[in-house]
């Protein structure tokens, strides 16, 4: 080995206390990166082989009925349309053997023979249908596992209010369910949502659609792909008079919304982390490097004057950044994909791929190599140039004395006398080791601004929750209904076991027009004393809903362009096809995406029909017993089409949540607590390290090393402090960024801080501060102190 | 390489000796040195002519912040004059860009510090790799090691070695890459009577065995005993150059 590279090697050696705790901050970056990106490259390409493998549909629409030989002269030949399939898609209720709830799902229809279709699925276990017509199913396989139910097994669904008897003939996944939710739900429940595939002849036959569809699914030719806005409307306009309820891209489709959202954050997360981790190691290592800099100026003065030339004196300096970079690079690497393998662990969970591994993505891990090493020589840079400038006759001169330039308060005498000596050299250190101070004041900005955030997150879901359940849904169970019924539906329900309330809702599902705006959604009519659903604005305050006219949220409004007192034209999807024109009243701020409300009463009136029932909404006994009993009763009511029972939903959302929250509490907390940690054991170990002569005088006068440790202590505090009072405002404004960005159509998360976590972020900032503390503790009390004051420096 | 080195030892030995027409191995014309601090310029240096003849032991003296070290780090190449001439065979110091002085650096020049500039880092047989690897025609570092009597010291690291034997270390590193002249600054500055006249004896072996060129500088004036060509320099400038016909060995000197 080169005597220069042996030399490289004692040198990082003797430093070796900074640099571990600058590997830590390297490691953190190259890790997040490493796992971050190869999770998001797993999973993009397994979605990817996924969707081509199973031929995701780019488009999806539902409507109430239309002939088979309609469609195909309607799209048989349009533009833009490579291909469609139509089906047979419903919400049902289950009923399984030995489970006292009914469960609900989706029907979805599939060709009684296996085929390139589009929306395809993959069998996981068993087979496919033996026959077009027999009361045979495939079940989703996450529901499947969930209940325990595999090839043979017997099931019961209310299809079309009559109960029918399925064999299970295997278990399937479908791109289209990646992530699947039930109605309301945020998280997949797959012991109580499932989806059952039928044969396509018998499906029909169950819900009278011989030779008819309610549902079409469709692939885009190349072009149309990517901005698909004008052939879906097309077809929409095609299509009207057959009902159509509801048109649906790719792009708001809702697994692949759940899963590009997710997939979307972590690349941003793979660029914004890892940058913020390497951003602090360049900067701390430049100040290391300058240190080191000023350590071997005699060294590097002498080399020269020996006749290395200055491209052998950057390659070896640069190469003490290299090697921090390339060792946690290759650290950083590893940990990053064991780490990508809890992510697509916990992925699994929720995501149902065919295959889902944690691959080992080779660029990634050489591109993380890559980033590590060049911020870590960019950040030695500066003090190699310093080295680089030095001429060598300079070099070998005594150092100029260090400028005792007075700071700034000594000039006020009175105010500085107020200072004991160590606060006073606190005080001089900070000021006059500008770099350094500014480098630790940035990791602690950005440690305490992440910690804010993941806090922030976790207030926000809580409140998120709180604010659904406590406020919005308020019931314990939601039912819809198969069809519009009348008010003997409400009596009924009301008769059954332990049911204390029960509250009318009448969804009518429409398009609204204004103009050249257009959106479909629904109106929902809430009865004038409803306490179940209850509008309310993000300041949770309750709305009443006008008794003319329609309330919309914020969102809703601002897409179709209206305000309070304009009007907005009406095409119900259900009931008759002509159009009506309502006021708009009023409009709310509110969570809830795109809603709009009406009063009970008149919107029946304005339908032309009275007491139109579509769902209702129940608040019932709570005792297990009698809920026991109550499900029984509701398995028998035929006329059910989907039960949402939202007192289960909530806790397991809030298991879910919790346990999420824990890892990225306890994550983000050790990457914080990296970033103080490691900036503050740096500057301190070099500060410790340049007044080596100062401190030796203080033990030599009799100071413990207790009360010289106290200096260092007291600089690192009020580094630090001014981080978190940097950070705190900074994290709040990332927070603030991320929540807009975040907030979508579909999802809208309040923003919450709770004074709690401003208060638990700041004494984490102090804890690293005191843990960071006793290693340079060790290091003072270790310094030999005699040699010190003895040697020349 | 003993096929080599016999050979420039040949060499050497006909020019060493009072033989004063041979061509001088470095010829200084009119040569200054201003340094600018600020708006301050100080003139360390103006008019020195001087020559250094081949294979012999010059010692330049003068007191303390009379430019010594100036003329020696001009000497050297590591500092480049302001005014003037450097003429080292037919090459101008004072015009060579940063690349050709780190060559002549590299193949002509051993320097020894006054206070050693040994890498802490490295043992003393690294410390004086660090040299040899860098010329062709270099010294094993062993031999150059057994050469300053240290041969059994070739693992240590310098903070286990005295100042004498630190200084024997440099002066090996400064022999190790087989350069024409040996420039030595305050070689015995910080050594004590008895170790600063084995350096000395050292190094005036290696004028007398192998024919090296040494320049001294020193505020010492005792040591210029030892020298073929005294040189006093005063404030800046050549007081006065004299070869010395009653040489004394290292040994005899004290101070
Ligand atoms: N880079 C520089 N910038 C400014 N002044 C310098 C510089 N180098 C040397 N000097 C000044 O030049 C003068 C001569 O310095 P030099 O080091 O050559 O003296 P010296 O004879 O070697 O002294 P000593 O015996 O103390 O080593 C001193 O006054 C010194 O301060
Ligand atoms: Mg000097």
């Amino acid at each position: 080995m080169n005597v220069l590279d042996r030399k490289l090697l004692r040198d990082l050696a003797a430093a070796r206390g900074m640099l571990l705790a600058l590997l830590c901050i390297i490691v953190v970056g190259v890790l997040c990166f490493v796992s971050m990106a190869s999770v998001y490259l797993n999973l993009e390409q397994s979605r990817q082989r996924y969707y081509a493998q199973t031929r995701m549909a780019d488009f999806e629409i539902s409507l109430r009925k239309v002939p088979l030989q309609d469609l195909s002269e309607l799209l048989g030949d349009l533009r833009g349309v490579a291909e469609y399939r139509p089906r047979v898609v419903f919400e049902v209720t289950a009923d399984l053997p030995g489970v006292e709830r009914p469960l609900t799902g989706q029907v979805v229809s599939l060709p009684g023979h296996p085929g390139p279709v589009v929306n395809d699925i993959l069998i996981r276990r068993g087979g496919y249908f033996t026959d077009d017509r027999r009361a045979e199913v495939i079940l989703h396989d996450a529901f499947a596992r969930a209940r325990n139910l595999g090839p043979g097994d017997r099931l019961r669904l209310i299809l079309n209010e009559r109960i029918h008897e399925l064999t299970v003939v295997g278990t399937a996944i479908s791109a289209e369910f990646v992530y699947l939710l039930g109605p309301g739900g945020l998280i997949p429940d797959n012991e109580n949502y499932g989806v059952f595939y039928l044969p396509e002849q018998f499906a029909r036959e169950a819900f009278d659609l011989e030779g008819a569809a309610n549902n079409i699914v469709g692939r885009l030719t190349g072009e149309y792909r990517e901005r698909p806005d004008a052939v879906l409307d097309r077809i929409e306009q095609i299509l009207e008079p057959y009902g159509v309820a509801a048109v649906t891209p790719l792009a708001r489709q809702q697994s692949h919304w759940f899963l590009m959202s997710e997939i979307d954050g972590l690349k941003v997360s793979v660029v914004f982390v890892p940058t913020l981790f390497l951003a602090v190691a360049v900067v701390l290592l430049n100040v290391l490097m300058t240190r080191i800099a000023e350590q071997q100026r005699t060294v590097a003065g002498t080399l020269k004057a020996l006749g290395y030339s200055n491209r052998a004196l950057f390659s070896h300096y640069v190469r003490f950044g290299a090697a921090v970079g390339v060792a946690g690079g290759l650290i950083g690497a590893v940990l990053g994909w064991l780490s990508a393998g809890g992510m697509v662990e916990m992925y699994t969970q929720y995501y149902e791929f065919p295959e889902l591994a944690n691959r080992p993505q080779v660029l990634v891990m050489v591109f993380g190599l890559g980033l590590s090493v060049v911020f870590s020589i960019a950040g030695t840079l500066n003090g190699v140039r310093k080295i680089l400038r030095l001429s060598p006759a300079e070099s070998m001169r005594p150092r100029p004395p260090e400028q005792g330039r007075r700071v700034l308060l000594e000039r006020w005498q009175w105010a500085w006398r107020q200072f004991d000596f160590r606060w006073q050299m606190v005080l001089r250190g900070i000021t006059r080791n500008r770099m350094r101070t500014a480098s630790g004041v940035f990791a602690a900005t950005v440690g305490s601004a992440l910690m804010l955030l993941m806090f922030h997150m976790r207030d926000s879901m809580n409140e998120m929750v709180e604010f659904q359940f406590d406020q919005l849904l308020i019931s314990d169970f939601d039912l819809t209904f198969r069809n519009v019924e009348d008010e003997g539906a409400v009596l009924e329900v009301r008769r059954m076991p332990g049911v204390d309330r029960v509250e009318p809702l009448f969804n009518v599902g429409c398009t609204f027009h204004n103009g050249h705006h257009r959106k479909k959604g629904g109106i929902t009519g809430l009865m004038r004393n409803a306490r179940l659903t209850v509008p309310r604005d993000v300041a949770g305050n309750a709305i009443a809903v006008p008794r003319v006219g329609l309330l919309l949220t914020r969102l809703l409004a601002e897409e179709l362009d209206v305000l309070p007192g304009d009007v907005l034209i009406v095409e119900p999807v259900r009931g008759r096809q002509d159009r009506l024109v309502f006021p708009v009243s009023a409009i709310i701020d509110s969570y809830l995406g795109m809603a709009a409300y009406a009063d009970y009463d008149w919107l029946n009136h304005q339908l032309s029909e009275a007491g139109a029932v579509t769902g209702v909404q129940l608040k019932v006994d709570r005792r297990p017993e009698v809920v026991r009993e109550f499900y029984r009763e509701l398995k028998q009511l035929p006329a059910i089409q989907a039960v949402s029972a939202i007192r289960e939903n909530r806790k397991q959302l809030e298991e879910v949540l919790i346990e999420q929250m824990m890892v990225s509490v306890v994550v983000v907390t050790l990457f914080a607590g990296a970033l103080f940690f490691g900036s503050i054991l740096n500057s301190s170990l070099i500060s410790l390290a340049e007044r080596n002569q100062e401190i030796a005088t203080f033990r030599v006068l009799g100071y413990t090393s207790r009360e010289v440790g106290q200096i260092f202590l007291r600089e690192s505090l009020c580094i630090n402090l001014l981080g978190m009072a940097c950070g705190l405002p900074a994290g709040y404004g990332l927070c603030l960024l991320i929540n807009r960005a975040y907030s979508t159509e579909l999802f809208r998360l309040p923003f919450v801080i709770q004074p709690a976590s401003w208060v638990v972020t700041a004494l984490l900032g102090l804890g690293f501060t005191l843990l960071a503390q006793w290693p340079v503790k060790r290091a003072i009390a270790r310094q030999n102190w005699q040699e010190a004051l003895n040697a020349r420096e | 390489m003993s096929e080599a080195d016999s050979q420039t030892e040949s060499e050497q030995t006909a020019t060493a000796g009072p033989a004063r027409d041979a061509a001088p191995l470095l010829r200084l014309r009119n040569v200054g040195r201003t340094f600018h601090t600020g708006d301050v310029a100080v003139t360390v240096l103006r008019d020195v002519n001087l020559e250094v003849p081949r294979g012999q032991i010059m010692v330049i003296v003068g007191p303390s912040g009379s430019g010594k070290s100036t003329l020696l780090n001009i000497i050297g190449g590591i500092d480049s004059p302001s005014t003037g001439e450097v003429w080292f065979g037919d090459r101008d110091l004072a015009r060579l860009n940063d690349a050709a002085l780190t060559r002549y650096r590299r193949e002509s020049v051993g320097f020894v510090f006054q206070f050693y500039n040994l890498v802490p880092t490295l043992t003393a047989l690294e410390n004086v790799v660090v040299s040899s690897q860098l010329s062709d025609n270099a010294m094993d570092p062993a031999e150059a090691l057994k050469m300053v009597g240290l041969e059994h010291r070739t693992h240590h690291f310098p903070s286990q070695l005295s100042g004498g034997e630190q200084q024997r270390v440099a002066i090996a590193r400064a022999i190790a890459g087989n350069p024409e002249i040996l420039l030595c600054d305050e070689p015995t500055g910080a050594l004590d009577l008895e170790t600063g006249r084995n350096v000395l004896e050292l190094l005036d072996r290696l004028n007398r065995d192998f024919g090296r060129t040494v320049l001294i500088i020193t505020h010492n004036s005792a040591i210029a005993a030892m020298a073929h060509q005294q040189v006093r320099i005063g404030s800046g400038t050549i007081a006065e150059a004299k070869a010395n016909p009653r040489r004394v060995s290292a040994g005899e000197i004290s101070w």
